[in-house]
């Protein structure tokens, strides 16, 4: 076979395997006239021209774990589709999803090993082997190993779960290392800790949107970035499209209206951070208006004395009537459900806010029913929740450098530099640490500072599996295999970890030679516990009928039922939030927002994210802040001109926005843009307002507060004309959009459009 | 006129035509130079740069797909429609005013048309395959498109384009052959083709005046229909402020009117530059000044349908559309328009200023300004203010365009220049009709008369 | 049939945009209102299908998106009133649309299938289409658009790669329905099913917003949709007989 190294042909295991790159490696310079019009003389079998291969894989995009299939002609990879047996996303994908091709197909991916030669930060690196990469990292740590240093070794990756993160697990505890942290900016960590505090649950329940009629939203953006975007976009869609009075309700309680509220069919504009005051004042109202009839009703009362309708409208800004009828609705609606998060969740209160959510949903009696709130089980695979950095975390991973207690740092996919305020003093910390090794594919901030890279393989390259932590009410999980072979000279994440573990010794406990070897292995142990049904075709049939279907599932149920805690419920109350800055020096409240077209940064070195209008505002390719009009009237601001948001941390530059939605005394910015580094399209575009965050937290998870600063905003006098794809924003009064409220409008007879032509008059 | 005449004999316009064709001086070159120097910077070498890069070099967008060059193309068709067409109707009806000047007007249609199908190239996304827009036999078997407006300009300005250059030839043809007869070498070569052997026998000028007038019949409506197809493009659109029935009268109004005011400038520059001073006198400027005060009220009278209108319809569509038109971006330039074209052109009501050169060349010039504006505005004024609110945009030309645009009226230049010293630019047997015949000598002398 | 009859079947057929007695299929799409949320997965999904090329920043700052599938946003009312709605806008395959009349070479034509297509090299580029077209939802390739190396690999090959010069519009992805007739004839010469082909932007909706199908299937989601009393289309009042139905959004 000519020109094709053993490197590029991967083997085939049954009709899920890979078929090899169309000969495309970027260092394969000179190819023979032939092979662009036939590349391959004996082609590899899954290799038709003119017929596509669809693999099925696990979207890696965020962390809602989405089922995708991909489709790739010639063993390049062309459209990623969701896959329609997965629970989770049931054949429908976001755009990010979509976008996992530019991941792949990303003109500035790290191609080969690298290793520092200059400063850090100056870029200079030289291209090395991976015998040589793997061999001096391997050194290291097999010296601290010795030394029983181990705890100097810190590994800090983006949230994996699935079989990856056992392997991490298993790892740094073989090196002796308690430092395994898992950095996702985004991760829900009061949401966790309110439903441990209330249900004694260390998982996340199933939130039944689809069947719910009638959906309270404080703060949390379900339909963009919540837990699992597409899974409640799924069941928003079957909510409306039932018909007239089965048709659920939606409402949104936010400051800032998030495309949720957008879709939302009532928006309530609510004091940032007194979300949860206003949940208890709905809670007060439904327990003294006898709406809640539990045996212990009394103990309720108690404690939400303090939170009666008259008080929590004052503290809220929501007009008492407002309170009570969306409590009287919460409570007469059967099935309702109410959920947490966003913005309200990230205040100094977000754990107390979040109990308070839940206990809306028990006093209405919507805990363990459908249409409410259903009690997942335990995941069938490892999650990295257990291993989730907070901010606290971070600060004290950062301290823990700055005195020397770290000699080596992994970065794995995460870039706390850019998410990261700098309060946190992230960076700085690096500086401390003697020797930083990255495995990302992609110079971002972080990455750049570090001293050598071993790049990963994309996900569209790797092996691995996925069990979505965010459950769909009963066990699921994932293979994601490689759908292309590697472009680059990268290799999977999982390899990277079993080749310095068999260079250090650990072969007795990680015995495996490749992430293949070691998912297969792993579901091996699965299958063992399924049913006899199961147990019957045998492993490989197994194995293969779970590649084919890119899902497994169990129907193990979580449990139904629930008491809460006496003593849970006297310590239920939401204190006041609190901001930094004085109201007089900072009269604005910073609400930074996981922009649907980059999340939290990952996705801005993504041409067709940065291309693709914002969907509130139709910005492309830059950053905005939002103000209200009447704020930027009296500012005498307009579109477009350039202010100054100053924190008491610090300031960014971007054009103002005027958007109709937003509370007077609140700002809004979208999270994403303000890379210093991160490739062509990313680099030296918008404004990051993570940075001038101010280091509040949520006392008992030690989450940033990222809601919790207060700004001022300083005119600079320049102007930009912001480049958006929308015109004007109204339909002056045309109808374009219509609504079945609309007065006087005939409703068309668009029935039986289907032209007999003959027939024409 | 005919005091003026008087003094003149067929020797004198002869000999001041030929010598305009003949004697070139520096000033000549210089200005053929500079004309042809601007055309090529300015025109040709933005348009190769265009035709290589791709239509973006221009400052079209979404959706603003159409600008300057449609509105130029517009203007240059609408500045074709005087010369002929004025050239026929008085011809028609007979007046001797017309004599001296008709043949540079008529010069002045036949560059504006080449000038605008030029622009044609320059337009269209893909002008290589432009032929396509002719029924051709082809493999494909495929017709071009016969529903579209835009192909009824296809073959309108096609037709008007033969029929403009037979009739501009046609009428030369006498005066190919006064000139044959008076010059020498190259020049009397060149002549004596391009006169078919004319003889000035009597059955050659009935024949001549049969054909001319016929032509001149057909030419008239031909011409009342080119510009009304040019308007279809636009009005058989349902695009706000396009989708109006006004819109034919609208444009052959307002061709006639630009393109009158275009003759009025042609000619002063003419009498300046070319020594013809006596053939166009101040009757011509008089005459041509009371065409351009009713074809200024005529265009007037529309435009204020074209505003009753858009605000008697209630329509936000037509509204917005109009609203944008008169008070949004461009409204200095809307209302330059209505000063250059309305309310200037009213100060020919008094007789002293129509046979006032200077002033006439002024107002000429202005209203030909505001009347590109006109074609401007329709383009950039509706297309960004359709019925989707949310997909309005805004359209400025870029300096590629406004390059070509300034170089259109260089190539126009250009051509004019040249034609000036190969075409008799003043019709030398229609003017000698205005003059006294000569009374010729006796051959041999009588008793009694003085010798 | 007599000479007359003759004439007058021709000229019925004439008077309608493809000339055709009967069509195939009769492609629809149905945009669900209330169903929409605005995340824009499908404008990501038509791009990654049909080759939709990077503008650039500069190219947006000054207009020229190309966007098959776009999503407009139209606000309502005042803080703390404010609505805002969101109106997915594609070619809405007119019958009788109006960019057919007008392209002087025929580049664009009713297919039997009820689609407006485009033919990308028959067309030079007059933008007349694009005028005349009321939605707005054509788009002109204003320069000949590049990838950076290696996205190129990423492009559909069963999609033309559009040079300058060239307007394209939505297709209701063409090539996928030509796929699934395909399919179909060879499986038994039966008709296409109802959902068995979707365009990228359908088969992506989170909501399940969209759908498509053809409407002369009466037991199809379409027929039914057309059927519903929330059904409408947009600009409805110029008669361009489209065949995408929008249901109206509910008032709550």
């Amino acid at each position: 076979m000519p020109n094709i190294d053993r490197r590029e042909f991967l083997k085939l295991v049954g009709a899920g395997g890979v078929g090899a790159g169309a000969g495309f490696m970027l260092k394969e310079s000179k190819k023979d006239p032939t092979e662009y019009l036939i590349p391959y003389v004996v082609a590899p079998e899954d290799f038709s021209s003119g017929i596509a291969t669809w693999y099925n894989s696990v979207c890696s995009m965020c962390s809602a774990g989405c089922g995708i299939s991909v489709r790739t002609r010639e063993g390049r990879a062309k459209k990623i589709e969701g896959n329609p047996s997965h629970p989770v996303n049931q054949g429908r994908l976001c755009g990010m999803g979509q976008a996992g091709l530019q991941v792949l197909y990303n003109p500035d991916r790290i191609t080969e090993p690298l290793l520092r030669t200059g400063e850090r930060g100056a870029m200079s690196f030289e291209q090395i082997t991976w015998e040589d990469g793997l061999g001096q990292l391997a050194e290291r740590l097999e010296l601290l190993r010795a030394a029983r240093r181990g705890n100097n070794v810190c590994l800090l990756s983006e949230g994996t779960n699935g079989h990856l993160a056992q392997l991490f697990e298993s790892f740094m505890r073989q090196l002796g290392s308690n430092r395994l942290h898992h950095y996702d900016f985004d991760h829900p960590h009061t949401l966790y800790a309110a439903n441990q505090g209330f249900f004694g649950q260390d998982h996340l329940p199933y939130y039944d949107l689809q069947n719910t009629r009638l959906l309270l939203s404080f703060g949390a953006d379900y339909l963009t970035n919540w837990i699992s975007p597409l899974h409640h976009s799924l069941g928003f869609g079957a909510s409306r499209q039932r018909q007239e009075e089965e048709r659920g309700r939606f409402v949104q309680i936010e400051p800032r209206m998030s495309i949720s509220g957008a879709a939302a069919d009532e928006w309530v504009a609510a004091s940032p951070g007194t979300e949860g005051i206003l949940a208890l004042g709905m809670a007060n109202h439904m327990v003294s208006q006898g709406v809640y009839q539990g045996a212990d009703r009394a103990d309720w009362s108690a404690a939400l004395s303090d939170y009666s309708p008259s008080m929590v409208a004052e503290q809220t800004g929501v007009s008492e009537s407002t309170i009570t009828r969306l409590a009287d609705d919460f409570a007469g609606t059967q099935p309702s459900l109410a959920i947490g998060g966003g913005a309200a969740a990230n205040h100094s209160n977000g754990v107390d806010m979040l109990v308070a959510v839940n206990v809306l949903n028990y006093l209405a009696g919507n805990v363990g029913r459908e249409g409410g709130l259903l009690f997942n089980p335990q995941p069938a695979g490892t999650v990295s929740r257990p291993h989730q950095a907070s901010y606290r975390s971070m600060l004290e991973l950062a301290e823990a450098a700055q005195q020397g207690e770290i000699d080596v740092l992994i970065i794995n996919g995460t870039n706390p530099v850019f998410t990261l305020p700098a309060a946190a003093e992230f960076r700085e910390a690096l500086d401390a640490i003697p020797l930083v090794v990255s495995l990302s594919s992609f110079f971002d901030e972080t990455t750049v500072l570090a001293d050598l890279i071993l790049p990963s393989n994309s996900y569209l390259e790797s092996w691995g599996d996925n069990f979505p932590e965010a459950g769909v009410g009963f066990r699921v999980g994932a293979v994601s295999q490689p759908v292309v072979s590697p472009l680059y000279n990268t290799r999977a994440t999982g390899d990277i970890i079993l080749s310095l573990a068999q260079r250090i010794g650990m072969s007795s406990t990680i015995p495996w030679t490749s992430m293949e070897e070691c998912i297969k292995d792993g579901w091996r142990r699965i299958y063992e516990q399924g049913d006899p049904q199961t147990l019957a075709q045998g492993f490989e049939e197994f194995w293969i009928s779970l590649l084919k279907a890119g899902v497994w599932g169990e129907t193990t149920t979580g449990t139904t039922s629930f008491e809460p805690d006496q003593n849970i419920i006297a310590g239920i109350g939401v204190a006041a939030p609190e901001f930094s800055g004085s109201e007089e020096d900072y009269p604005f409240i910073l609400h930074p927002y996981l922009s649907p077209n980059f999340h939290d940064g990952r996705g801005a070195n993504l041409p067709w994210m940065q291309e693709r209008p914002d969907p509130m505002t139709s910005v492309v390719y830059g950053s905005w802040v939002e103000l209200n009009p009447t704020t930027a009237e009296e500012l005498g601001l307009i579109e477009g001109d350039l202010v100054d948001i100053e924190s008491p941390h610090g300031q960014v530059l971007a054009p103002v926005f005027i958007y109709p939605a937003i509370m007077p005394n609140v700002i809004a910015m979208p999270i994403g843009q303000g890379h210093s580094e991160y490739g062509r399209y990313a680099k030296d575009r918008g404004a990051n307002p993570l940075e001038i965050l101010s280091p509040q937290m949520e006392p008992i998870t030690g989450n940033l507060a990222t809601s919790a600063t207060r700004v001022r905003l300083v005119a600079t006098g320049r102007h930009i004309d912001l480049v958006k794809t929308s015109g004007t924003s109204r339909d002056l009064g045309r109808n374009i959009v219509q609504t079945t409220g609309d007065e006087g409008h005939e409703v068309s007879d668009a029935r039986l459009n289907s032209i007999p032509i003959t027939e024409l008059t | 006129m005919e005091a003026e005449n008087n003094k003149l004999g067929y020797t004198d316009i002869h000999e001041d035509v030929v010598r305009s064709i003949v004697v070139t001086g520096p000033k000549y070159y210089a200005t053929l130079a500079t004309a042809g120097g601007l055309a090529l910077v300015c025109f040709f070498f933005p348009w190769f740069y265009q035709l290589y890069y791709g239509i973006g070099a221009a400052g079209m967008n979404h959706p603003g797909v159409w600008g300057t060059y449609l509105a130029s193309f517009i203007f240059w068709i609408g500045l074709s429609h005087s010369g002929t067409l004025l050239s026929c109707v008085l011809h028609l009806t007979n007046s001797s005013w017309r004599k001296a000047m008709y043949r540079s007007a008529e010069a002045m249609t036949l560059f504006s048309l080449v000038v605008a199908a030029t622009y044609v190239f320059v337009h269209v996304g893909r002008p290589w395959f432009a032929h396509w827009t002719f029924p051709y036999p082809n493999q494909w078997e495929l017709w071009p498109n016969f529903r579209s407006p835009l192909l009824f300009d296809v073959m309108a300005i096609a037709t008007y384009l033969t029929g403009s250059t037979i009739f501009i030839y046609m009428g030369s043809i006498p005066d190919f052959a006064a000139v044959r007869d008076r010059t020498v070498g190259w020049r009397n070569t060149m002549y004596s083709l391009l006169s078919l052997g004319w003889r000035g026998t009597d059955t050659e000028w009935h024949r001549l005046h049969w054909a001319y007038t016929f032509l001149a019949v057909l030419i008239i409506p031909l011409a009342v229909s080119v510009h009304s197809i040019v308007s279809w493009d636009f009005a058989m659109s349902i695009v706000p402020g396009l989708h109006q029935t006004i819109f034919a009268p609208y444009f052959v109004v307002g061709a006639i009117y630009s393109g009158t005011a275009g003759i009025v400038t042609v000619m002063f520059v003419l009498r300046k530059y070319m020594g013809f001073e006596q053939y166009i006198t101040k009757l011509h400027f008089d005459n041509l000044g009371k065409l351009l005060l009713v074809l200024s009220l005529l265009w007037t009278y529309i435009n204020a349908i074209e505003l009753f209108t858009g605000w008697y319809s209630g329509t936000s569509d037509e509204y917005e559309q109009l609203s944008f038109k008169l008070f949004g971006f461009y409204a200095p330039l809307y209302w330059e328009m209505i000063l250059f074209c309305a309310v200037a052109p009213l100060l020919m009501i008094s007789k002293r200023f129509r046979t006032s050169f200077v002033p006439m060349l002024i107002l000429s010039i202005a209203i030909n300004i505001g009347m590109y504006t006109e074609r401007f505005l329709i383009v950039a004024t509706s297309l960004p203010r359709q019925y989707l609110p949310d997909a309005w945009g805004f359209y400025a030309p870029s300096l590629v365009e406004l390059s070509i645009m300034v170089g259109s009226f260089a190539v126009f230049t250009t051509l004019f220049l040249i034609f000036v010293k190969i075409f008799p630019s003043v019709s030398m047997y229609e003017v000698k009709e205005t003059m006294e015949t000569p009374k010729l000598k006796p051959a041999i002398p009588q008793a009694g008369s003085p010798a | 049939m007599s000479l007359f009859s003759r004439f007058m079947d021709g000229w019925r057929k004439y008077r309608k945009p493809g000339y055709y007695d009967e069509f195939d299929y009769h492609w629809t799409m149905t945009v669900d209102l209330d169903s929409c949320t605005g995340c824009e997965a499908c404008m990501t999904a038509c791009q990654a299908e049909n080759n939709i090329p990077l503008v650039g920043e500069e190219e947006l700052a000054k207009g020229r998106e190309i966007q098959w599938i776009r999503i407009e946003r139209y606000w309502e009312g005042e803080y703390p009133n404010a609505k805002l709605n969101f109106m997915p806008m594609m070619c809405q395959h007119c019958d009788a649309a109006p960019c057919e009349t007008v392209c002087p070479v025929s580049a664009t034509y009713h297919n039997q299938d009820g689609l407006n297509t485009q033919i990308y090299n028959r067309c030079i580029g007059t933008r007349s289409c694009a005028v005349y077209c009321p939605y707005e939802v054509r788009y002109f390739n204003y320069y000949n658009h590049h990838w950076d190396s290696p996205l190129d690999q990423q492009l559909n090959p069963d999609v033309s790669v559009r040079g300058k010069g060239v307007m394209e519009k939505c297709t209701f992805c063409i090539q996928r329905i030509r796929d699934a007739k395909d399919l179909a004839k060879d499986d038994d010469r039966r008709r296409v099913r109802d959902g068995e082909v979707q365009p990228a932007c359908v088969q992506s909706c989170p909501t399940k917003a969209l759908t498509f199908g053809d409407r002369k299937d009466t037991e199809s989601q379409v027929y039914q949709s057309m059927n519903n009393p929330r059904a409408y289309k947009v600009l409805d009042e110029l008669n361009t007989d489209s065949s995408v139905v929008y249901l109206k959004k509910v008032d709550a």
